[in-house]
C-alpha cells in the first residue's frame, strides 16, 4: 500500500511539472498581452526546473552532504548535480525575465500598448 | 605555450566588466580596452592553435575535478579553428566600430563594447567548453547579450525585433535544458565525451526525443528554417556591427554546437540525412525569399540564412570532404558576409527605410564601399577566382563524391537565385542615376581600413586557397574522428 503511494507521487511529480511547461507554453504562445507573454515563458522555467529536480531524486533519500551517521551509505543520497544545475538555471531564467521586462517597458513607451496585435509594424 | 585556453573565457568577462569601472578612469579606455584584450586573444588563438597542429589537442581541467566530473576545455584543431576565426572577426568589428557612436553619448560607447565582449565570451565559450550543461550556460550568456545588441537603438522598431529574439531564445533554452536532463538521466553524466562513450547504452527513443529537442534549441541561433523567424528582424534592426557579429560569430558558434552534438555526441546514423534535410528547406526558403525582399540589410539577412543551410548540407554529407568544405564554407561567409554588411550598411547610412532601390548610382559617391560591395557579391555567389569559388566547389566535389547529385543541382541553382538578387543590387549601384535626395555618408577610416582587409583576404583566398586548406583539411580530420576526442578527454582521468 505504502508502496503504491510513492509510485504514484513519483508520476504525478514529473507529471505536475510536465502540467506547468505546457500551462507556460500556452500562456507565451496564445496570450496577446506582452506582460502575460513574459510571464508564461518564467512559468515554463519553473516547469523544467521542477522536472530536474525530480529526476535527481532518490526516494527516501537524505541531503547529499556528508554529515555523521549517513557517511557509511552515501548510496541513500539524493543527486546533487541536477540541483546545482537548478540553481545556474534559476538565475539564468531571472536574467531573460529582466532583460524581458525591460524589452516590454520599452515596447509600451514606444507603441503605447502591450498587445502584441497591435505592434506589429516588423513583417513575421 | 603562451597560455591556456581557460584565457579565452577568463579575459573577455573580466574585461567586459571593467569596462564600466575603467571608463570612470578615462573615458577612452571603454573604446581601447575591448581592442586589446581582442589582439591578445588573436595571438593567443594563433599560437595554440599552431601548437594543436604539431602536438595535438589540448585538454585543459578547470578547478582540479578531471573529466567525466568537472568541466573540461578542449581546444583541438577543429575548435581552435573557429575560435580563432570567432576572435578575428571580433577584432575586426571591433576596429570597424571604434568610432562608433562616437558623437553621441559615453554611455552607448560603454554598454555597446560591454555586450560585445559578452557576446564574444559566450560564443568562444560554446566553441570551447567539453561539457553540455556549460554549453547551455554559454549558449544563454551569448543569447542574452544578442538581445540587448539587437535592441541597442532606441529609436528603431528594434525592441520588437529583439522581443522576437527573446521569445524564441527562451522557449530554445527550455528545450536545450529538457535535451540535457534526458540525456543526464540516462547516463548520469554531463561530459560530453563520457556521454559519447555511453551512447550506445541509451534507447532509441531518448537519444531520438533529445536530439530533436536539442536541434530545435540550437536550430534558433544557428537559423535554421523555420526557427529562424528572429534573424531577418534583428539584423535589419541592430547596428550594422552588430549584424555583422550576428553573422560572423554567433551562427559560427551555435554551428559548432550542431556538428558537435551530431559528430561526436550522437550515434544516429539518421542524423546526416536529417541535416541535408533541414539544411536544404533552409537554403530553398532563405533563396527564395531573398529575392523577394526589399530592404538591403533583409536581403542580407536571408542570404546568411541560406548559406547557413548551405553549410548545414555540407555537414550532413558525414564525409570528411564534406566538413572540409562546410569548414571552407563557414571562413568564407565568415569574412564575405561580414564585408558585405559593413559595406551595405553606408550604402543605405543615411536613409530611413533601407530600400533596395536607395543605393542607385552610389558609385559616384562612394568608389570604395561600391567597389568592396560589388568585391563581396561575386564571391559570395562563388564566381571565379573569388574566395567564395572554391568552398562551393569544394562542395560540389564532396556532394559528388558521395553520390549525392540531387545536391549539386540544387546548390548550382540556388547559386543563380543568388546571382540574380546581388547582381540586381550591383547593377543599381553602378548602372543607375541618383534619384533621392539623401546625403551619402562617407566610411570612417577605421571602416576603410576593416573592409579593405576583408576585400583583400577574399582576394588573396581566392588567388591562394593553399594558404588556409592545410588548416582545414587538419580540423575537418580532428572533427572526424570522434574515438580519439574522447580518447584525449578521458585519459586525463589515468
Amino acid at each position: 500500500m505504502n508502496n503504491t503511494y510513492f509510485d504514484l507521487l513519483d508520476y504525478m511529480i514529473y507529471g505536475t511539472a510536465i502540467l506547468i511547461i505546457l500551462i507556460g507554453l500556452y500562456g507565451a504562445l496564445v496570450k496577446k498581452s506582452l506582460i502575460k507573454i513574459v510571464i508564461g515563458l518564467s512559468v515554463v522555467d519553473s516547469g523544467v526546473n521542477l522536472l530536474i529536480v525530480a529526476i535527481g531524486y532518490l526516494k527516501g533519500g537524505t541531503a547529499p552532504i556528508f554529515s555523521p551517521g549517513y557517511l557509511a551509505n552515501p548510496i541513500k543520497m539524493v543527486d546533487p548535480v541536477p540541483q546545482a544545475l537548478v540553481l545556474t538555471a534559476i538565475v539564468i531564467g531571472f536574467g531573460v525575465t529582466a532583460v524581458a521586462l525591460a524589452l516590454v517597458i520599452r515596447l509600451y513607451r514606444h507603441h503605447g500598448t502591450l498587445n502584441i496585435d497591435e505592434i506589429k509594424d516588423l513583417k513575421w | 605555450m603562451v597560455g591556456t585556453p581557460v584565457l579565452f573565457i577568463v579575459i573577455p568577462l573580466l574585461a567586459a566588466f571593467l569596462i564600466p569601472l575603467l571608463g570612470m578612469l578615462w573615458k577612452e579606455l571603454v573604446r581601447i580596452v575591448p581592442g586589446l584584450v581582442l589582439a591578445y586573444m588573436l595571438v593567443l588563438s594563433v599560437n595554440l592553435l599552431n601548437h594543436v597542429l604539431i602536438y595535438g589537442p589540448i585538454v585543459e581541467v578547470i578547478a582540479g575535478w578531471r573529466p567525466p566530473l568537472g568541466i573540461n576545455l578542449v581546444f583541438s584543431a577543429f575548435s581552435g579553428f573557429l575560435v580563432t576565426l570567432v576572435v578575428f572577426m571580433g577584432l575586426l568589428i571591433w576596429v570597424y566600430s571604434y568610432r562608433f557612436k562616437r558623437n553621441v553619448d559615453f554611455e552607448p560607447a560603454k554598454k555597446y563594447f560591454l555586450l560585445l565582449m559578452m557576446l564574444i565570451t559566450g560564443s568562444v565559450g560554446i566553441i570551447l567548453t567539453g561539457d553540455i550543461f556549460n554549453m547551455f550556460v554559454f549558449i544563454e550568456i551569448t543569447g542574452i547579450s544578442g538581445y540587448a545588441l539587437t535592441a541597442f537603438y532606441t529609436g528603431r522598431d528594434s525592441a520588437e525585433a529583439s522581443f522576437k529574439y527573446l521569445m524564441l531564445g527562451s522557449i530554445a533554452s527550455t528545450f536545450l535544458l529538457l535535451a540535457i536532463m534526458i540525456i543526464y538521466s540516462q547516463v548520469g553524466t554531463l561530459n560530453m565525451a563520457d556521454i559519447a562513450s555511453k551512447m550506445h547504452t541509451i534507447k532509441p527513443v531518448y537519444k531520438i526525443i533529445s536530439f530533436i529537442f536539442f536541434i530545435t534549441a540550437i536550430g534558433i541561433e544557428a537559423e535554421i528554417f523555420p526557427l529562424n523567424g528572429w534573424a531577418p528582424d534583428a539584423y535589419t534592426e541592430a547596428p550594422g556591427p552588430v549584424g555583422a557579429a550576428f553573422a560572423g560569430i554567433v551562427v559560427k558558434a551555435s554551428v559548432y554546437a550542431i556538428v558537435r552534438y551530431v559528430y561526436t555526441i550522437f550515434d544516429l546514423s539518421g542524423a546526416y540525412d536529417f541535416l541535408i534535410l533541414i539544411g536544404l528547406i533552409t537554403l530553398i526558403m532563405a533563396e527564395t525569399a531573398a529575392i523577394r525582399q526589399e530592404r538591403l540589410k533583409r536581403m542580407l539577412a536571408y542570404s546568411s540564412i541560406g548559406q547557413m543551410g548551405l553549410v548545414m548540407v555540407a555537414f550532413g554529407m558525414g564525409t570528411e570532404e564534406g566538413v572540409f568544405a562546410a569548414l571552407f564554407m563557414i571562413l568564407n561567409h565568415a569574412i564575405i558576409k561580414s564585408l558585405l554588411f559593413f559595406s551595405g550598411s553606408y550604402l543605405v547610412y543615411n536613409s530611413k527605410h533601407k530600400y533596395i532601390k536607395e543605393v542607385n548610382g552610389m558609385s559616384k559617391y562612394l568608389p570604395i564601399t561600391s567597389l568592396l560591395f560589388a568585391l563581396g557579391a561575386f564571391a559570395i555567389v562563388g564566381l571565379p577566382p573569388f574566395a567564395g569559388f572554391w568552398s562551393k566547389l569544394s562542395m560540389l566535389t564532396a556532394a559528388a563524391d558521395s553520390n549525392m547529385l540531387f545536391i549539386i543541382a540544387l546548390v548550382l541553382i540556388v547559386s543563380v537565385v543568388e546571382l540574380v538578387y546581388y547582381l540586381r543590387v550591383v547593377n543599381r549601384i553602378y548602372f543607375f542615376n541618383k534619384e533621392e535626395k539623401t546625403e551619402p555618408k562617407k566610411p570612417t577610416f577605421n571602416a576603410l581600413i576593416v573592409m579593405i582587409t576583408l576585400g583583400a583576404l577574399i582576394l588573396v583566398i581566392g588567388f591562394y586557397p593553399d594558404a588556409i586548406t592545410g588548416i582545414l583539411h587538419k580540423a575537418s580530420a580532428d572533427l572526424m574522428d570522434k574515438g580519439q576526442y574522447i580518447h584525449d578527454v578521458l585519459s586525463l582521468n589515468k
